[in-house]
């Protein structure tokens, strides 16, 4: 049996079992060119073979370019969020004629205890230190959103600029008393690569 | 027939059947609903937060016209247009006299003037609980593509 040449062993490999010295073509075939079909079949490692193995298939140059434009809007997106400046924002309705509380911190846009009828207004100082111009929007959430104005909810700030934000804040005949209104004011930065 | 051309021909087709739906929906919708509502003017959009909270700046309510003195009651939202025929109000009923009608709206501390009740456009569709039925944001686009339109 085991003077038998297997058929499926490769010509070269057969030469050497009748005795022909094979070693060149034999190296060739080992080292020079591999052969396609044998590394074809090989695990890939990292993420084109779990790829490969989630998917079923090699992952494409098409995928790739679609992976890199994915990451590269989702490392924009978090990074523009993580940059995001944050404000809690608060306002009681409280009795009264004109009547007016005083209870802001500059932690918060706290906007106090309000009468109905009254409103009270805010500032924020925002500025741009880098060198590249953003654009800036300003998102309201909240209960206290369908109470407050912003004088710029979308505007381009220059390099090295800086301006003020005005939140103001009214509140209506129809605002139960003792009613609490909050909410989050989100400033969004978002650079503008010079477009 | 040419693979191609084909191809470019079921392109233009399809493009042909989605401009059709769009422009069907775009004109057929108004006029459908201006039809069983029995106004011209069967949506309003909101555009101040006088009626805030029942209505929200940006909201879009529902009118149903043919509204008489008769068919309408305090408490109920109604649109009326100003003497001059320019420009609507969408208010609350709070007072019903002989010939005119007083409405205010809910976050305002005054009452509007006396309106004639040929003035009135129709009223604001409540649903059965009595909250008025009305689509949040879908006014900001409608007022913004009317805007543009201009």
């Amino acid at each position: 049996m085991a003077d038998t040449p297997n058929q499926n062993t490769a010509p070269s490999v057969a030469k050497a079992m009748e005795g022909k010295p094979v070693e060149p073509s034999f190296a060739k075939a080992t080292e020079g060119k591999p052969n396609a079909k044998a590394t074809e079949g090989k695990p890939k490692r990292g993420f084109a073979g779990w790829w490969q193995k989630t998917t079923g298939e090699p992952l494409k140059l098409r995928d790739k370019i679609v992976l890199v434009v994915f990451a590269v809007v989702f490392l924009f997106v978090f990074y523009v969020s993580l940059d995001a400046n944050k404000y809690p924002a608060l306002v009681r309705v409280i009795a009264g004629e004109g009547a007016v509380g005083v209870n802001p911190t500059d932690r918060a846009l706290d906007f106090g205890d309000l009468a109905q009828g009254t409103s009270a207004v805010r500032r924020v100082d925002i500025q741009n230190g880098t060198f590249m111009p953003v654009y800036v929007l300003v998102w309201e959430t909240g209960s206290i959103a369908e109470l407050m104005d912003v004088d710029k909810k979308a505007f381009r700030l220059g390099a090295h600029e800086g301006t003020k934000i005005e939140f103001s804040t009214y509140i209506p005949a129809s605002a139960a008393v003792e009613s609490k209104f909050n909410g989050r004011v989100y400033l969004f930065k978002i650079p503008t690569f010079g477009l | 027939m040419n693979p191609v051309l084909k191809k470019s021909l079921k392109i233009v087709l399809e493009l042909v059947i989605y401009v059709g739906i769009f422009g069907g929906l775009l004109w057929g919708l108004p006029k459908g609903l201006s039809n069983y509502l029995k106004t011209p003017y069967p949506m309003a959009a909101i555009t101040s937060g006088s009626m805030w909270p029942a209505l929200a700046q940006g909201d879009l309510v529902f009118i149903r016209g043919e509204q008489t003195k008769e068919t309408i009651a305090v408490g109920d939202v109604v649109v009326w247009r100003g003497e001059d025929g320019k420009g609507f109000v969408i208010h609350r009923v709070i007072e019903m006299r002989e010939d005119t009608f007083i409405t205010k709206g809910d976050a305002n501390f005054t009452d509007d003037e006396p309106v004639g009740y040929e003035q009135l456009v129709g009223k604001a569709i409540a649903l059965k609980n009595g909250k008025l039925f009305h689509i949040p944001y879908l006014g900001t686009v409608t007022t913004f593509a009317s805007k543009q339109l201009q």
